[in-house]
């Protein structure tokens, strides 16, 4: 097999010392930029961009994915054991990885998130490696009247998230989607409720949103209370129980599964397979009620879907050079930036580079499971630092991670008010995660809707005419409808209070 | 996040400027120099930009910071731009004709006009490049307009965005051979690339800088650059001039400008570096790799061409605001 | 703690009026279908009227005890602790555009760890330095991040 022998040739440059060098760089500095609340892996992977302008194209690229997926991992740090989320996708993670932390079980938590980031990301470059070429040519099919079905088919699985109240979660919802109106409008290209507020004109940050309504708003409950939350941190349990493992299993083989396929269509998200693989555990679960209060499978099904999308992502990139989500855009700048330039050529002109890059995946991938699962107990000894100290320490970096996106103070403004928000909406029960997903997938909807309305020339027949798009429209809106109006049958999978 | 190019020989580069090129005026500048680009890092733009950046870097004699400030199709740089201290040491990268349409859709409220900015120095002009699949049935232009002519409405085009200079080519296209398409906007070229190649949108209107690449390997059909001449990047696509459709003249370019009010010695000094930047060698070198091509305009040249693409802008957005 | 529930649920409701109002402003229509306002038209309406189903819903719900005994806003020593955070994060966010981060941290850093309850003077000097200059070093020089100068400095 042609692709076999390419991939054996990268595994030799690839384990070169020089090579492995740069990766295990990457892994390090990539963990602890995205360990540094505030800063997600977007934001860490730009910062450490100048880091590869004195190296060799090759290592540059291996540098750069592997600081991607250490910030990946460190966003996953920040969010079981503060709270925190280092990105969009890590806010599934903080649901019941901190409530794990909580109890006592934060070293589980991150040994699970890194034994299944493993196992999904390893899995994901297997299959990439096999399909690569054919696969994501078939993914190019998914065009905008997909897309609109997708995210339909996404914030109806809020429902899933939905815990007690149903109908509050339904209206953070809609509240979540007029957020997401402020700013160009997909019509007309125009400034739309932004009432003259200039940073308003690209839409509410959604990072300083984020940093708020998660960051600061932990921060100042835990500010209130008497005692600080500490969170008792035992760094010898860090291996999962015989049940855990048992149950992770599943949660790591379904989670790989929706987080590589996904990872193939162009334009998702990391949020979109992460929230979906954490709903799907729920589903299939015997006990949904202790997701939310830390069920491991929440967590090992969160991230294996992460890091088998992030491996996955790269196929789109590489093959096609799309950008899958706005950090993979990060890191395609910086291949172009280091002269590279992604797209199906890529495999013909330079296949010594492509799978090198790809060998180093694996490398990558295996450099992160050894460094960190002993360096969990280093991450968890991080929370025996005093309330006040960790509380400053946090919002320096929350204030640099707000202002420097954009050099912008109003976002300081806005993580501020919404970790207000965050405060009393969490003391009044309102659930935040719908909202959160209605923040991303609104201004993606209605764009894709309104794309999807000048393909067809203003028909919505067109729904009719792409099955693909018909399936993903219709099997959620019964299921939300059925979960309305029957909430008697479905009661079970209600109870359990999920944020 | 800015991403900064270090030069570690500043200093001593600064002294050898200040020896080799007596035209700098003398008490500018004096520190590291902000270029504004109001467009995504990575992009078309962007890469432009740091290439020449990193170039006149050492004629200015200053570290030359590339900021990116992206959003609202350029607006929120653009405005960025207008709004800095006419100092010299915030420049910005003008894309036309994105400035020219904003200025002129009065939904998009501009805090700017065409007064606010002092155009310095074009680096690059990127012409329309007219592209659809190996596969499509349209060999040419002509196959294209007549076969719109034929079924109007119902071929589609797709733009890189609403008012972008794709979408004024298309309207070019449309008045030149009385043919109408199906407009999509996306946002990018790499949307374009996906929704072409996927077989979502029959036609994209993009810039030869963005696909040439693939032009070039078969992977896309060229069917016409909107340009008076070819592009030598692709020498093997008839331009519309060539074509007879002589009106149909578009692209997208890129210069550096400065906020109104900045002294004329300070933009002389920008224009002397960057102008020798452009003609560097290195710096043609790095420009052909990403197939952008250089079209060095300065002064009173590059006012008029300014002014020209306003006017020119104008009757088509008026256009387009009407088709609303 | 019903009652916050109400008064909250009430806001949204305000929001998914006023949003109503607003959406309204802008075109519903366009020649393709949905205009500007089209969306949040739609949004806004369903948003009011599932707010109003959570006022009713909340009003007819049982009293419940526990429930009672939590209050929305901060009690006790709590207050000031919150409040500390509050207050010196906007005033930074203020000072920071005017002084500089360097010093504005500065002061941010040791105002809060003492609002905090920190009294270590030494601990809290050598944060206070570490967390603004320190900080400061290591996001300009190598991690290329842009932070503010102010007024005084740049």
């Amino acid at each position: 097999m042609d692709a076999l022998n390419h991939l054996l040739a990268g595994f030799a440059a690839a384990l070169s010392f020089k090579y492995l060098m740069f990766a295990l760089v990457g892994c390090v500095l990539g963990t602890l930029i995205g360990v540094l609340p505030g800063l997600g892996p977007a934001a860490g992977t730009a910062i450490l961009i100048p880091l590869t302008f004195s190296l060799d194209a090759t290592g540059a690229i291996i540098m750069l994915c592997a600081i991607y997926y250490g910030a990946m991992y460190g966003g996953t740090i920040t969010s079981v054991l503060l709270n925190v989320p280092g990105e969009a996708a890590s806010v599934v993670t903080c649901i019941d990885g901190y409530q794990m932390a909580l109890q006592g079980r934060a070293g589980t938590a991150l040994a699970i998130a890194a034994i299944g980031s493993f196992v999904g990301g390893t899995l994901a470059t297997v299959a990439l490696v096999m399909v690569a070429t054919p696969l994501a040519t078939l993914a190019l099919k998914f065009g905008p009247v997909e897309f609109f079905a997708l995210m339909v088919a996404g914030l109806c699985l809020v429902v899933g998230l939905a815990g007690k109240n149903m109908l509050a979660a339904l209206l953070m919802t809609v509240i979540g989607l007029l957020f997401a109106m402020i700013g160009v409008d997909p019509v007309r290209g125009a400034p739309r409720f932004t009432f003259g507020v200039e940073e308003l004109y690209d839409g509410i940050g959604f990072v300083p949103v984020v940093m708020g309504l998660f960051g600061v708003a932990e921060l100042l409950l835990a500010a209130e209370q008497r005692q600080a939350r500490i969170i008792q941190a035992n760094l010898n349990k860090w291996m999962p129980t015989k049940e855990e493992r048992r149950a992770s299993v599943g949660a790591i083989g379904r989670g790989t599964v929706v987080g590589f396929v996904l990872g193939l269509i162009p334009g998702v998200g990391a949020i979109v397979p992460t929230f979906m693989a954490y709903v799907i555990e729920k589903r299939v679960s015997k006990t949904p009620e202790r997701f939310g209060k830390g069920a491991i499978e929440g967590v090992a099904s969160a991230e294996t879907a992460n890091n088998a999308y992030a491996n996955a992502a790269m196929v789109p990139l590489l093959a096609l050079g799309i950008p899958s989500s706005p950090t993979i855009a990060v890191l395609m700048g910086a291949f172009i930036i280091n002269g590279i330039t992604p797209g199906p050529f890529l495999f013909q002109e330079q296949p010594t580079l492509v799978w090198t890059v790809i060998a180093s995946f694996f490398v990558g991938n295996a450099l992160l499971l050894i460094l960190n699962l002993p360096l969990v107990g280093l991450w968890a000894k991080l929370l025996k630092i005093p309330f006040s100290y960790m509380c400053t320490g946090v919002l320096i970096f929350c204030i640099i991670g707000a202002y420097g996106l954009k050099q912008s103070m109003f976002d300081v403004w806005v993580m501020l008010g919404f970790g207000i928000i965050g405060y009393l909406l969490r003391k009044l029960d309102f659930p935040i995660a719908p909202a959160i997903l209605a923040l991303i997938l609104g201004p993606m909807m209605e764009k894709s809707l309104r794309t999807t309305l000048e393909i067809s020339g203003g028909s919505f027949a067109i729904f009719l005419e792409r099955p693909v798009a018909l399936v993903l429209l219709t099997v959620p809106v019964i299921v939300l409808g059925a979960l309305l109006l029957r909430p008697k049958t479905f009661s079970k999978l209600r109870e359990s209070d999920v944020d | 996040m800015i991403i900064r190019r270090r030069t570690l020989l500043a200093a001593s580069a600064a002294t050898a400027a200040t020896i080799a090129s007596p035209a700098i005026a003398q008490n500018y500048p004096r520190r590291p120099v902000q270029l504004v680009v109001a467009f995504a890092a990575g992009g078309s733009t962007d890469v432009g930009a740091r290439i020449l950046a990193a170039a006149a870097e050492k004629d200015l004699g200053q570290t030359i910071t590339v900021v990116n400030k992206p959003g609202a199709g350029g607006q929120i740089g653009f405005t960025e731009i207008a709004r800095a201290k006419p100092d010299g040491y915030t420049l910005g990268f003008l894309n036309l004709p994105a400035v020219n349409t904003i200025i002129l859709d009065p939904e998009r409220k501009a805090a700017f006009n065409v007064d606010s900015f002092i155009p310095i120095i074009n680096q690059v002009l990127d012409p329309g490049l007219i592209w659809v699949k190996a596969d499509s049935p349209y060999k040419t232009l002509a196959d294209l307009t007549e076969a719109a002519k034929k079924t109007p409405g119902k071929i589609s085009v797709c733009t890189t965005g609403i008012l972008s200079d794709d979408h004024l080519a298309i309207l070019m296209v449309q008045e030149a051979a009385k043919c109408e398409f199906r407009i999509v906007h996306f946002d990018s070229g790499t949307q374009q690339l996906a929704g072409v190649l996927g077989g979502h949108v029959d036609v994209a209107f993009d810039n030869v800088g963005s696909v040439f690449k693939r032009v070039q390997s078969g992977e896309v059909r060229g069917l016409a650059v909107t340009d008076v001449e070819r592009s030598k990047f692709l020498p093997q696509v008839p331009c519309t001039k060539e074509l007879g459709l002589t009106t149909v003249i578009s692209s997208s370019t890129r210069g550096v400008g400065a906020p109104k009010g900045t002294p004329a010695d300070v933009v002389k000094a920008i224009e002397t570096a960057f102008l020798k930047a452009i003609n560097s060698a290195e710096m043609k070198e790095k420009m052909d790799a990403v197939g952008l091509a250089l079209k060095p305009m300065v002064g009173a040249e590059y006012a008029k061409y300014y002014a020209d693409t306003q006017a020119q802008a104008k009757k088509y957005t008026e256009w387009a605001l009407k088709m609303r | 703690m019903r009652q916050g529930r109400l008064i909250a649920t009430g806001a949204m409701l305000a929001f998914c009026l006023f949003a109503l109002w607003q959406s309204l402003l802008l075109s519903l229509t366009d020649r393709l279908g949905p205009g500007p306002g089209f969306f949040p038209f739609w949004l806004a309406l369903i948003g009011t009227v599932l707010a109003v189903a959570l006022l009713f819903t909340t009003f007819r719900e049982p009293a419940d005890p526990a429930d009672a005994e939590v209050r929305i806003l901060p009690q006790g020593p709590g207050v000031r602790r919150w409040l500390a955070i509050v207050v010196l994060v906007a005033a930074t966010a203020v000072a920071m555009e005017v002084i500089g981060f360097r010093l504005a941290m500065l002061a941010f850093n040791a105002a809060l760890v003492i609002a905090l309850g920190e009294r270590r003077w030494w601990l809290i000097g050598v944060f206070a330095i570490g967390g603004s200059f320190g900080v400061h070093y290591i996001f300009t020089r190598w991690l290329d991040v842009l932070l503010p100068d102010g007024l005084i400095w740049g």
